[in-house]
């Protein structure tokens, strides 16, 4: 019975899973290298930044909206934070100054859709920009490099043998998660994306929820750019160009519905795991980018045209 | 509905299998040298691949090529590097997207004993050494003398004195810079010379076209323009062309590929710098061959460059 429950409400998500477990014994049988532990970490460690800018993407996105800004508030937000190791601020001055330099975009974003009535689109459209400009001005262009060991075991470093940006994302995912699932935050969030004029009707602050839900992407880009700068060691204003379609990719390959008051974490990281195995596999055959590219996109197609055929069926 | 998805999965499947069969199959009893490019959307680096394979058809070694979607990705690129650790190649030759950024993957290599050669863009010698990296050599043009054989034409065609505009690559970048560095010590010494204006254009042709039509609006005084590549460059002779003032304006480009060739030949363009990315391609083979083998190589592996004009093309 509870079996039977997990399957019913969970059938998209164990859908996807299913997707991600094909993919990965199609690699299995084609490559020698694929399946091994260090490919698997590998794997793991490459999906990190697209998985945890997608949980951003998540709740924005149940919430029937959208966020395009999120690459350049990441490349932004790295700016900021390099900058500020680079003065020799304490570490962990430099990662809430990262982080909430993000936050502060996605608060931005979040006043102009609720309160000044923009929609998503366009809010987030000129907020992609800005936040991009804004980081080529910060830093006329350059990248900053060159930072701390402390700094850099955030990517470098292993505990226990995993490294430690992936347990940072299970981190992420749980208490995001829990969010999502245990908390009105999280009820809000879907009932604004079911129908918002309702959930405004019952009392529901409906402009704060949708302020706050912008405004933790934000600061989930600032996060990801925390990840990014301490891998390649080098914060860059061109940083994370495109990053958006990737994290918008893997929510919706997840089972998100772009309508709004549908998805789960669950299926965004298997999503978001399913771009990263494609990549690495993809490139460990030694297919061509371009080849990737067009398996890439038909994948997100192929994705949401099942989503919506099996809508279909059941109503 | 559904008979729409199920084929669409089914073709899906169908252009992986195809990707699987189209990648290079590789002879376990062969050594294995990686090449990754910044980018296979510019002919400069697809120059490279060539060279490369023909080398390695020659050598009789396998090569796998890879290179991001986008020159500037160095995150995509680390990806890559990460990716080809895990096969075990023998050697890995890069052209970094990012002198400073590669470094940290370049560590990762070194910690696998993969040996790594840089080909076309160095890479930067101080963090290399904060780090502790290793790499064994550059294979590559001196960009700065490139930017000085410019920068000398430039000058004796305007003669002495004239204005230019200078559209360069992505800041923070050590081709780019080098190639402006010695276009600057050129046209410094000769006092007449002003550079104008100073824009980027990112590498890219469209923005090259727009950047200079902007450039023309405001500066139509310009008499020549020093592109840090042959794409910006084929995007400013675009657009003068739009403006009717083709062959008024003296056009410089760096990399002389074919459709610059082109332009130059039929009198749009009037010079460039030719580096020869076949044979860095070719020589990166040769060179990762002999690490392979076990010899050692030099740290520095010159390419020729050369100044292209109709009369010598």
């Amino acid at each position: 019975m509870r079996l039977n429950n997990l399957w019913t409400t969970n059938a998209r998500q164990l859908g996807t899973f299913f997707g991600l477990l094909l993919l990965i014994v199609f690699f299995w049988i084609w490559t020698p290298y694929f399946l091994t532990i260090s490919n698997l970490l590998n794997i793991a460690q490459q999906t990190t930044i697209n998985a945890i800018i997608a949980v951003g993407l998540t709740f924005v996105i149940i919430t029937a909206g959208i966020d395009l800004s999120v690459g350049s508030i990441m490349a932004f937000s790295g700016v900021v934070l390099a900058s500020l190791l680079k003065a020799d601020q304490p570490l962990i001055v430099a990662l809430i100054g990262g982080v909430l330099t993000g936050g502060l975009c996605g608060l931005v974003n979040g006043t102009l859709i609720s309160y000044g009535k923009l929609p998503p689109f366009i809010a987030t459209l000129g907020m992609m920009s800005v936040a991009r400009g804004a980081a080529l001005l910060y830093t006329d262009g350059r990248p900053i490099s060159g930072f701390s060991a402390d700094f850099r075991f955030i990517s470098n470093g292993e505990i226990l043998h995993i490294p430690v940006p992936v347990l940072l994302m299970v981190l992420i995912y749980f208490i995001a998660h829990f969010i999502l699932t245990r908390t009105k935050l999280g009820r809000y969030t879907y009932a604004i994306g079911g129908n918002e004029l309702a959930t405004m009707l019952s009392g529901v602050n409906v402009k704060m929820i949708k302020t706050v839900v912008y405004t933790l992407g934000g600061m989930l880009s600032g996060f990801a750019a925390i990840l990014l700068t301490s891998r390649l060691n080098s914060a860059q204003p061109i940083a994370g160009i495109m990053y958006e379609l990737d994290a918008i990719a893997a929510a919706v390959i997840g089972g998100t519905s772009l309508v709004g008051g549908e998805g789960k974490l669950s299926g965004t990281l298997i999503g978001a795991l399913i771009m990263g195995v494609l990549r690495n596999g993809l490139n460990l055959l030694g297919v061509s980018s371009f080849i990737q590219q067009i398996v890439i996109g038909s994948v997100i197609i192929c994705a949401v045209l099942i989503d919506m055929s099996l809508r279909k069926n059941k109503s | 509905m559904k008979n729409i998805a199920l084929l669409f999965v089914a073709v899906t499947f169908l252009l992986i299998a195809e990707g699987c069969r189209r990648s290079e199959k590789l002879d376990d009893n062969k050594p294995t040298i990686a090449l990754v490019l910044k980018t296979l959307n510019n002919p400069y680096f697809i120059d490279m691949q060539n060279g490369a394979e023909a080398a390695a058809k020659r050598f009789n070694v396998n090569i796998i090529v890879q290179a991001a979607d986008r020159e500037v990705d160095v995150e995509k690129q680390m990806q890559i590097i990460e990716n080809l650790i895990q096969m075990r190649v023998n050697v890995i030759c890069v052209a970094p997207s990012g002198s400073q950024e590669i470094v940290p993957a370049i560590l990762k290599a070194n910690e696998a004993d993969i040996p790594i050669i840089a080909i076309d863009t160095r890479v930067d010698k101080n963090v290399l050494l904060e780090s502790g990296g290793e790499v064994l050599s550059f294979i590559g043009s001196d960009n700065k003398d490139g930017g000085k054989l410019a920068g000398q034409f430039i000058v004796n065609e305007l003669g002495k004195s004239g204005n230019v505009a200078i559209l360069e690559g992505i800041p923070g970048h050590e081709t780019g810079d080098a190639r402006l560095a010695g276009f600057y010590e050129v046209a410094n010494k000769s006092e007449n010379i002003k550079v104008v204006v100073s824009q980027t254009a990112n590498w890219e042709r469209d923005q090259g076209y727009n950047v200079m039509q902007n450039i023309l609006q405001a500066h139509p005084e310009i008499e020549a323009v020093f592109a840090c590549n042959d794409m910006m460059a084929l995007g400013a002779v675009e657009a003068i062309s739009a403006a009717n003032r083709t062959g008024e304006i003296i056009v410089v480009g760096f990399d002389a590929i074919s459709d610059c060739r082109a332009a130059i030949k039929a009198e749009e363009m009037h010079a460039s710098i030719a580096q020869h990315p076949e044979a860095m391609g070719r020589l990166a083979v040769e060179y990762a061959l002999k690490v392979i083998n076990g010899e050692s190589i030099p740290d520095e592996i010159p390419v020729g460059i050369e100044l292209i004009t109709k009369e010598n093309l």
